[in-house]
């Protein structure tokens, strides 16, 4: 308790938001947590924390009275948290209730707290770190008590108020807890939104660190969707919102990767390659975990954009990116069709997992013009129909010969009427130039860029 | 909703199980005393208020013990437990025998009276049973020759209305639970119900508006209402601060707390939340108009699983001989409806969403088919039996048909190797991935070989894929193809029907008579279907509701 007064001394004396954070950090070593929790009891523990808290400061540091109640509620479910932290850890008879339920709920308690604080005891803005912890770990509590129930397998009847619906939400019975996490942090989202105090000294600061656990709530969840209706209310209110740049870099690179992974889901991939470029440019060099998760993304987008595939040395430092997109890559390159089939039949496990499989299915397209590209040029070239003229190529190709190259993998003969679909396909997506005639039974090709973008 | 409404799913005798347990929990059913109060003040009450009362208090539905959820998750022919227990848990009660005849004699077809509704009589058992358990006569008073509770209510009726017409207030006079009370306790067990009858109604204006006696002692409405403020009000540690506020400030933290659901997180007193549980139905008609639920059920109102199964049987026969969907799309949504209200998730749960979907499936109501589909995989992940690979095959189809991506990645995310290897969900892959590479000649293979009801889904794209190829031929083919190629590569059934389609979207000059068959001038179309394709393609009702 001397210790955490200490610090809430230094803190305010100081107006150091993120010090004052740690002194409601649920994450110490368990001695702390015990000294803490022995530090007082439940009789007298409002009076101790108020003794504390009106003796951490003086003078001009002085808290008003309202900001010294405010406190205490907080650290006063701070001190109860605590307390089922430690039940957790050391399983006695005397609390055989303990759960992560249960520190879920108190926890929560805590950052109510915290809000009512801001709202009514007159909280400053530069303590915003404080809701960062407890909105951090109070995601982190609730999918334990999500795992915990569901693990316990009495979950799906224990849901209160489930009974008006006519059919039940299996998903929402799964992660009930998490679910009024995103509530929670929703109500943080919203104070920080709201707040009109000049900027300075806004709770409009603490607006990206909360989106960012909103989309990671979300994302978990399986209803990113929602993270639209952040993005949304974000720019309805961005007139006065400090520009992002103004935060700090990791909160940056972190809105810019799900922004662009949102858009990458959406299939709009130039913005999604936009805002995941911006994301690969800002991240901390040695953050590689972060840096493969951008690349991910960012890769699958390449593809689809450009055409182009990530050379090895990107990829160098990276085994596990290495192992998801080479051999792809491989395929692609050489227009192995077959290959590329097998290969993405190989990954598909891992690519639906990472909701990249739909992107790089397209990458065959990619893969055809490549082949049919290497058809064209082992056509080779025509006499000239002029004296002195540069042989062109040979452009008007059968279509058999198409078939051929695309058969060759697989060994399986496909119907010509397929093949004419696939250069269809080739012809309508702009990746190969010219037409087929169907009455002769050729693709005639255009004589200046038949392929464009590939040199020929 | 209480025990006592159950008593009539069991004309012979509960089931051997059941028996000893008839642990119920009669704590403070505190509305009832608000329903009688109404019935006081109004005359004729009409039906609704009767009901009003349900939506006070905590959820009074019913708990089984843990254990007996088990039973109604898997594999449930076997009628359903009742066992009802009620927060919070005080004391356990066995009913004894007399008391549960007497509930059984109150719902005894001949007694019924039509102008008692259930709920009515249900509230005014268990006002009765609980009030006599409560000043502990449950087991002296003479529950054979007890009033019945459509009595007792029909007599309220009559009082109310002698009230209104004389405009008299009475003093108190003992009625029915006190007369038998008197008479168990003076020894005289003599049936006196035909008796009383008579006498009640004579007794009839002098009772009026007056409060029953064992109301005075034990008001349960105010005992709840004053427990739950004096939680609140209660001075409590963490209270004690705000005295020190100004009073402006109390206001604001009181609204404060109101918005952000302070009170419930922090000022709650520890007494545990209530808990619900599921309903157990006591109904026994076949068919009910589907309601959506705005409070808690009512047993009375909800079918048991036998009733249930009944139920199907007779719709499945309806559809096939009616084929009026609108009247099995609202009974099979209430047969859904009484499953989740009283969990019953078994193989049976399975059929009925099956069923529902299949025929939505049939009439193009996606919504309706959503819905089942999406409890359908709940259901499937629970291991319960069904198709499984017919609904998932189905599953994949419908998210091409919406376009979502997301929902088509998870649905892919479902499957294990082995399902993928089962034809209709090989199918419908085979349908996904000849979509996302263009290949409409393979889509339209796939079409026309579409395995169970996923014709039904395909039907609803394939106009749009249709108008995707012609989009893709018109810019690749040079300078014509005949019309047959069309039939063809996209499905039809004939060229008319091509020709048709083409003209459709004003394609007729495309169109041109040849010696060897109509043409298509595909070299000429332009840009011609790619307005229409754009317009195809995003409009995609997600919902298809209808």
């Amino acid at each position: 308790m001397d210790v955490l007064f200490g610090d809430f001394a230094d803190a305010q004396a100081n107006r150091d938001g993120y010090q004052l954070s740690r002194t409601l950090s649920p994450d110490l070593p368990h001695d702390r947590l015990r000294a803490l929790w022995k530090s007082c009891n439940a009789h007298d523990v409002k009076n101790v924390l108020k003794r504390n808290i009106q003796n951490s400061a003086s003078g001009l540091n002085r808290l008003s009275h309202d900001e010294t109640q405010g406190w205490v509620e907080v650290y006063y479910h701070y001190w109860k948290a605590v307390g089922e932290l430690l039940a957790l850890q050391e399983p006695s008879a005397k609390s055989p209730q303990a759960s992560w339920t249960k520190v879920y709920e108190v926890w929560r308690d805590m950052l109510s707290g915290l809000i009512r604080g801001y709202n009514n005891h007159g909280f400053e803005a530069w303590t915003i770190p404080c809701l960062y912890v407890a909105g951090k770990h109070l995601r982190v509590f609730a999918i334990r008590a999500d795992k915990e129930r569901n693990n316990n397998n009495n979950s799906s009847f224990n849901a209160p108020g489930q009974n008006f619906q006519d059919d039940f939400d299996p998903e929402s019975e799964q992660a009930q807890q998490l679910e009024d996490c995103a509530r929670q942090l929703n109500r943080i989202f919203n104070l920080c939104l709201s707040d009109r105090a000049p900027l300075e000294e806004s709770r409009k600061w603490g607006i990206y660190y909360v989106i960012n656990l909103l989309f990671k709530t979300y994302f978990k969840l399986n209803s990113a969707s929602l993270s639209k209706n952040i993005l949304k209310a974000l720019s309805a209110g961005r007139g006065d919102m400090p520009p992002l740049s103004a935060f700090p870099k990791s909160q940056q690179v972190t809105f810019k990767y799900y922004e662009g992974v949102l858009n990458f889901l959406e299939e709009n991939y130039l913005e999604a390659e936009k805002h995941l470029t911006e994301a690969w440019g800002l991240c901390h060099r040695n953050a590689m975990r972060n840096k493969e998760m951008i690349l991910t993304y960012l890769v699958p987008c390449h593809l689809i954009t450009t055409h182009t595939l990530p050379t090895q040395k990107l990829l160098e430092p990276y085994p596990r990116l290495q192992k998801l997109f080479l051999p792809l890559s491989r395929c692609i390159k050489k227009g192995e069709l077959h290959a590329f089939d097998l290969a993405l039949q190989e990954g598909e496990d891992e690519f639906v997992k990472r909701r990249i499989y739909l992107t790089l299915e397209r990458g065959r397209d990619v893969a055809l013009r490549n082949l049919l590209r290497k058809v064209f040029i082992a056509g080779g070239f025509v006499e000239p129909a002029k004296e002195g003229e540069a042989p062109a190529r040979r452009t008007r190709v059968p279509i058999a010969e198409f078939a051929a190259a695309i058969s060759l993998g697989s060994q399986e003969t496909i119907d010509d009427d397929e093949v004419e679909c696939f250069l269809a396909n080739m012809i309508y997506k702009g990746l190969m130039k010219g037409y087929i005639a169907r009455e002769h039974g050729k693709v005639v090709l255009s004589k200046n860029g038949a392929f464009p973008g590939t040199g020929v | 909703m209480n025990a006592s409404s159950m008593m009539p799913t069991w004309p012979n005798a509960p089931p051997p199980g059941a028996q000893p347990p008839y642990s119920v929990h009669y704590p403070s059913p505190a509305y009832t005393p608000v329903q009688v109060r109404q019935s006081f003040s109004q005359p004729y009450p009409p039906q609704s208020q009767y009901t009003v009362p349900h939506a006070y208090g905590p959820p009074q539905i019913p708990t089984p013990p843990q254990t007996n959820y088990a039973v109604n998750v898997n594999h449930t022919p076997s009628p359903p437990v009742p066992v009802v227990a009620q927060e919070p848990p005080k004391k356990k009660i066995d009913w004894p025998e007399s008391v549960r005849n007497y509930v059984q004699r109150s719902f005894l077809p001949a007694n019924l009276d039509e102008s008692v509704s259930r709920p009515e009589m249900e509230a005014k058992l268990k006002e009765t049973i609980s009030q006599a358990n409560d000043t502990g006569v449950m087991y002296t008073i003479d529950w054979d020759t007890m009033l019945l509770p459509q009595q007792m209510i029909k007599e309220e009726r009559a009082r109310a209305r002698a009230l209104q017409a004389a405009q008299a207030i009475q003093p108190p006079v003992q009625q029915y639970m006190a007369h038998s009370l008197r008479d168990t306790k003076s020894g005289d067990a003599t049936p006196v119900s035909k008796k009383r009858k008579s006498s009640d109604l004579s007794d009839v204006d002098m009772s009026a508006a007056s409060v029953p006696p064992w109301r005075n002692g034990s008001n349960r409405l105010e005992d709840r209402v004053t427990f739950s403020t004096s939680t609140e009000k209660r001075p409590t540690v963490e209270e004690t601060p705000s005295k020190h506020m100004s009073k402006f400030q109390k206001q604001l933290e009181k609204r404060q707390k109101r918005f952000d659901g302070g009170y419930k997180s922090t000022y709650r007193s520890p007494s545990p939340p209530p808990v619900a549980g599921p309903v157990v139905g006591t109904c026994q008609t076949l068919e009910k108009r589907y309601l959506r639920l705005t409070s808690a059920p009512i047993p009375s109102m909800v079918r048991p699983e036998p009733v249930l199964r009944q139920t199907l049987e007779l719709l499945k026969k309806k559809w096939k001989k009616e084929q009026n969907y609108s009247y099995i799309c609202d009974q099979f949504k209430s047969m859904r409806q009484d499953l989740t209200v009283q969990r019953i998730r078994n193989d049976f749960t399975v059929e009925v969403y099956e069923i529902h979907a299949r025929i939505a499936l049939e009439k193009g109501d996606l919504g309706e088919y959503n819905q089942c589909q999406t409890q359908l995989r709940a259901l499937y992940q629970l291991g319960l039996k069904g198709k499984p690979i017919e609904f998932k095959a189905y599953r994949i189809l419908y998210f091409i048909h919406t376009a979502n991506r997301t929902a088509l990645n998870d649905a892919l995310a479902d499957l294990t190797t082995a399902e993928k290897e089962e034809k209709a969900i090989k199918h419908a892959l085979n349908v996904r991935s000849a979509l996302a590479l263009g290949n409409y000649h393979r889509f339209f293979r796939l079409y026309l070989d579409t395995p169970n009801m996923g014709a039904y889904l395909m039907d609803m794209f394939a106009g749009r894929e249709r108008l995707a190829a012609l989009c893709n031929i018109c810019k690749a083919y040079k300078p014509e193809v005949p019309l047959r190629f069309i039939t063809e590569e996209l499905g039809f059934e004939s060229d008319a029907d091509a020709a048709q389609f083409i003209i459709d979207y004003q394609g007729q000059h495309l169109l041109e008579d040849r010696p060897a068959g109509v043409a298509f001038l595909a070299g000429k179309a332009g840009q011609l279907f790619e307005g229409p394709r754009a317009a195809a393609f995003r409009r995609v009702d997600i919902k298809g509701q209808i």
